[in-house]
């Protein structure tokens, strides 16, 4: 679904970009988990491109929503950990507030009956 | 923050690299759990996760600030294909540095003496008083008018009177007298000024009174050289001529006054006084929010009430005003130095049209290499940012030359020829590099690479790609266009050169007729000093007159002098004006008959110039305060007023109504003299009238003494300079030791007189003669290259029978159209700019046949050999080479 063509449309990067707050919002974790975690809750609909998650990863980092640190992995292996910080829980609340907006919008338009 | 990220993006790179190294690991990994083979479960993973590479690009180009990078690869790209062609860049370089130099040089004149601040604080609410009239508006004051100046309170802040420590002051009781310059104030002129006090205290009012005893404030410079800094000096007494003075005061190092002054004397006025004559200035700082033309409002009204006040003194016309200190400062040298700055304008256009040129050729030579670039992608920003960074290198590095030669220029000129310019210090020595200096040159460098790269930039770029990859050689012919864009080059060279020389050869003119002027006396061998003369002996008509028989008898007895002369002023150097009425004749609506110039001379005076006797007889030696009055008035005094009548059979009454000081008897006219030109060469001789020293009224003596020193002037057999010890030695033992100062031949006085003219046309023709010279090479270059071009189309001419004259003449004639039409449109522009030069113009008119006739031709013919050399070159095609060219 995240195709090069699409991500680089505005609302599809922000989409990426709470979806990965929202990981981290347990904890911190590695790019591979977040991928990973990104892929199952969505019952695997969401099929990423692992890769395009990184420029993701750094450009929030650079906003200040996340910091990172390298470390070691549950099996062994050296890692950068990401962990979200009180700016970046800041901004997904007003993401999710938007989106959730938005969604309802559309659903309306839509003709979608919504609870 | 995006500087950051730009600066740390190598380090973030490889983390970004190692990053996801350990995201396919982990991934492979999982594979594997999941029971794949290590192969397939690698595949798989770079399959999910795409190419790193491509993600390290996006990550690494939105980390980056796209205009630096690109500012720094076009540089680096600029500076090796400059490097590969080192005469082109140094020709380029030299030329616009030789531009950028020359207005560096002006600017940083114009900087100091029109753009910096005069160094008083708030000086902008300095204004000198002035007086305003049908002859013109002019400073100076009396007594009658400073009180009444000093009473408009509602203007003025302070109000202070001060002369220019014209006379000197002879400074005794040390090892050595010193002539020092003493400048007489009024007791608000510190404070009016600003001026910071080291030590001690200004002048109280009571010491500013008649009466109020001997006192001075000494100058920073005095202080330390005199008394080497010591502060316990205030309170103490210094000795001059003969007489002790107070210190009360010293001036910190910041004041510096536009006329030096080693010291400063109370004025002392006697606020009674009724005396009209003007002998000093009165400067005024306007109250804060006081406009100068409120000021002048207020004026007008202050000049009602001094017209009724005394009666006849001012006439119906007359009044006063302000005029801003620093305007009165500057005086005419500003438009002098505004019009320098236009010539070397067009100097630095000329030098961008050259160099625009030069980068048309080496584009056209790089067609192939521009058309390769943008077929390989390069979109046509690219290559104009590209072409101008290149030529901004070029012109930064001749600006930073430029900065070089323009500051070492600059002060050689001013050495060299300081042109009477106000402000610029001693040989120029306040003309400083400062921020404004560099700033301007950074400016006009920038400018100038964006004004000679942007033109060859687009049409080297807008070239047809495919033509230009297409065309079977690069020697077929000039492009139409960029062609075109060099002929009106070349033109506009031609033309702007023509008007700077039009303006130098009117300038050389100036000055020879200066040179030619014949200024009615003869300065040869003449050596003038300045005495000194403000003792107590000398307040007195007669102790001067003493004093200069006895000095002219010493003199004469000093070998190798022919005749001796004292003066109160040296001609060209300005002097003294006074009204007169001629007894009987009825002076109309008029004060009085009229005016002229005044001089008191010793009777020997026409002698030592050498003025013919005209009429009647010269002054002798007993023409002195025993004997009646008489006054000897020069040529054009006596056409004037005399144009049918003998001026022999009047008398005149010299200063009517001038107060006390004037007062004297009528005095018989006994001679007519020829004119000199006494205010200057460039001037019409003003009427004037000669009186002898020694029949001078007393108060006159004693006012003159204050205020002008006396001017001893000798006629030597021999080179004057190798007489100036014996001189000085004569008349310090004639005088009873005093010294004298600024001694100088009157020839080098009419060097300096003629200094300002000598200045600019000294820098015109500089100027000229670079125009002329670029404007050469720059129509040679293309007729040079225009003919390199078309060795083939030459080549096929003369294979089908083309004589060598043919060729010769074809080239000559496209070379000629272009310099003709540059001459017609330079004439037009002359025709125009000139006027602006008319008023430093002396019998030339700024439309001087000669200049607008000599100047076109010679550029012509400058021009004509200029493309006379690319011509023989084309007669010299050899049909077989030429067709075998490529």
């Amino acid at each position: 679904m995240f195709r090069k063509e699409t991500s680089a449309g505005d609302i599809l990067q922000g989409t990426l970009d709470m979806l990965i707050l929202r990981t981290l919002l347990t904890g911190p974790a590695h790019g591979h988990t977040i991928a990973q975690v990104i892929e199952h809750t969505s019952e695997n609909s969401l099929e990423i491109e692992q890769g395009s998650l990184y420029p993701a990863l750094h450009r929030l980092e650079d906003r200040s929503l996340l910091v990172s640190e390298w470390g070691v992995s549950d099996n062994n292996r050296k890692a950068k950990f990401y962990q979200i910080t009180a700016k970046g829980r800041r901004h997904l609340t007003g993401q999710t507030i938007r989106w959730r907006q938005m969604t309802r919008a559309i659903g309306l338009i839509l003709g979608e009956r919504l609870d | 923050m995006s500087l950051r990220r730009f600066v740390h993006r190598k380090k973030k790179d490889a983390d970004l690299a190692e990053e996801m190294e350990s995201h396919l690991a982990h991934e492979v990994e999982a594979n594997i759990g999941r029971g794949l083979s290590p192969e397939e479960a690698g595949r798989q993973a770079r399959l999910k996760f795409g190419n790193p590479d491509s993600i390290r690009e996006s990550v690494w180009r939105y980390r980056s600030l796209p205009w630096i990078e690109d500012a720094w690869r076009d540089l680096r790209f600029a500076l090796r294909s400059l490097a590969k062609v080192p005469g082109f860049t140094a020709i380029a370089i030299l030329v616009i540095a030789v531009g950028i130099g020359a207005n560096t040089a002006v600017f940083s004149v114009i900087n100091t003496v029109l753009l910096r601040p005069l160094t008083y604080p708030e000086p902008q609410s300095l204004v000198l008083l002035m007086n305003t009239g049908p002859q013109g508006t002019f400073p100076g004051a009396n007594v009658p008018k400073f009180n009444i100046w000093h009473q408009q309170s509602s203007i003025f802040q302070f109000v202070a009177g001060y002369d220019t420590g014209g006379a000197g002051l002879n400074l005794t009781g040390g090892t050595d007298p010193e002539q020092v310059q003493g400048v007489h104030v009024t007791s608000d002129y510190f404070r009016l000024f600003g001026a910071p006090i080291l030590a001690g205290r200004t002048f109280s009012p009571a010491e500013d009174s008649p009466h109020g005893g001997h006192v001075v404030v000494l100058s920073y410079a005095l202080w330390k050289r005199r008394f080497g800094g010591d502060p316990n000096v205030v309170g103490t007494n210094i000795h001059m001529d003969g007489q002790p003075y107070l210190i009360v005061g010293v001036v910190g190092r910041g004041f510096v006054t536009e006329s030096p002054a080693d010291l400063w004397l109370p004025f002392q006025f006697d606020l009674t006084s009724q005396d009209m004559a003007h002998y000093f200035f009165t400067a005024a700082r306007l109250r804060p929010g006081i406009t100068p033309q409120m000021a002048n409002a207020q004026l007008k009204l202050a000049a009602d009430q001094y017209r009724r006040t005394y009666p006849g003194a001012l006439g119906p016309q007359d009044g006063f005003s302000v005029t801003s200190l620093q305007e009165v400062m500057v005086g005419d040298a500003r438009t002098s130095l505004l019009v320098l700055l236009g010539a070397v304008t067009f100097v630095l256009l000329i030098a961008c049209a050259n160099v625009a040129n030069l980068l048309l050729i080496r584009a056209t030579a790089r067609k192939r290499e521009l058309a390769t670039r943008s077929a390989l992608g390069a979109g046509r920003g690219h290559i104009i940012r590209q072409l101008l960074t290149e030529s901004l290198v070029i012109s930064l590095s001749g600006g930073f030359l430029g900065l070089i030669l323009g500051m070492l220029g600059v002060r050689l000129l001013l050495a060299v020829s300081p042109g009477s310019i106000p402000r610029v210090g001693e040989d120029g020595s306040a003309v400083i590099l400062d921020l404004n200096v560099l700033l301007f040159t950074f400016g006009v460098s920038v400018l100038t690479g964006i004004l000679f790269g942007l033109i060859p930039a687009i049409s080297a770029s807008g070239s047809n790609l495919a033509a230009a990859l297409n065309e079977s050689s690069s020697r077929s012919g000039v492009g139409f266009r960029s062609g075109k864009i060099r002929s009106i080059l070349v033109i506009s060279e031609m033309a702007l050169a023509l008007v700077l020389v039009i303006g130098a050869a009117l300038l050389i003119r100036t000055f020879m007729k200066l040179q030619a002027v014949d200024p009615g006396f003869d300065t040869h061998k003449v050596v003038t000093m300045a005495m000194s003369i403000s003792g107590e002996r000398f307040q007195n008509t007669a102790g001067v007159a003493q004093m200069i028989r006895d000095g002219a008898e010493r003199l004469n007895t000093v070998p190798g002098v022919t005749t001796t002369a004292a003066a109160c002023c040296l001609p060209l150097q300005g002097g003294f004006g006074l009204p007169f009425d001629i007894v009987g004749r009825p002076n109309g609506n008029n004060p009085s008959t009229g005016g002229g110039g005044y001089l008191p001379v010793s009777w020997s005076y026409f002698d030592v110039f050498r003025v013919p006797i005209l009429r009647g007889r010269n002054f002798t030696v007993h023409d002195d305060g025993a004997a009646p009055g008489v006054v000897i008035i020069n040529e054009a005094m006596a056409k004037q007023y005399w144009p049918d009548g003998d001026p022999l059979k009047d008398r005149m009454q010299i200063a009517p109504n001038a107060g006390p000081v004037f007062a004297e008897p009528p005095r018989q006219i006994i001679g007519v003299v020829g004119n000199t030109r006494d205010g200057g060469l460039n001037r019409d001789p003003a009427p004037t009238m000669y009186i002898p020293v020694a029949q001078m009224p007393d108060k006159e003596t004693a006012l003159n003494s204050r205020i002008a020193p006396l001017w001893w002037i000798v006629r030597t057999r021999v080179e004057p300079h190798t007489l100036v010890k014996s001189l000085t030695a004569a008349l310090r033992d004639a005088s009873g030791g005093l010294p004298v100062a600024h001694i100088r031949t009157m020839d080098e006085i009419v060097v300096v007189t003629t200094s300002r003219e000598r200045f600019n046309m000294l820098l015109l023709t500089i100027f000229g003669s670079s125009a002329l010279l670029m404007a050469a090479i720059g129509i040679y270059g293309l007729m040079a290259y225009s003919v390199q071009q078309r060795t083939q189309e030459l080549g096929v001419r003369m294979a089908l029978g083309a004589q060598a004259s043919n060729i010769r003449n074809m080239v000559i004639r496209q070379g000629m159209v272009l310099a003709i039409i540059g001459v017609v449109l330079g004439i037009g522009g002359a025709l125009w700019l000139t006027r602006f030069l008319a008023s430093f113009l002396f019998g030339v008119q700024a439309l001087d046949p000669l200049a607008f006739v000599a100047t076109p031709v010679l550029l012509t013919a400058v021009a004509l050999l200029a493309v006379w050399i690319p011509a023989r070159r084309a007669t010299r095609v050899s049909p077989m080479i030429a067709l075998r060219f490529e």
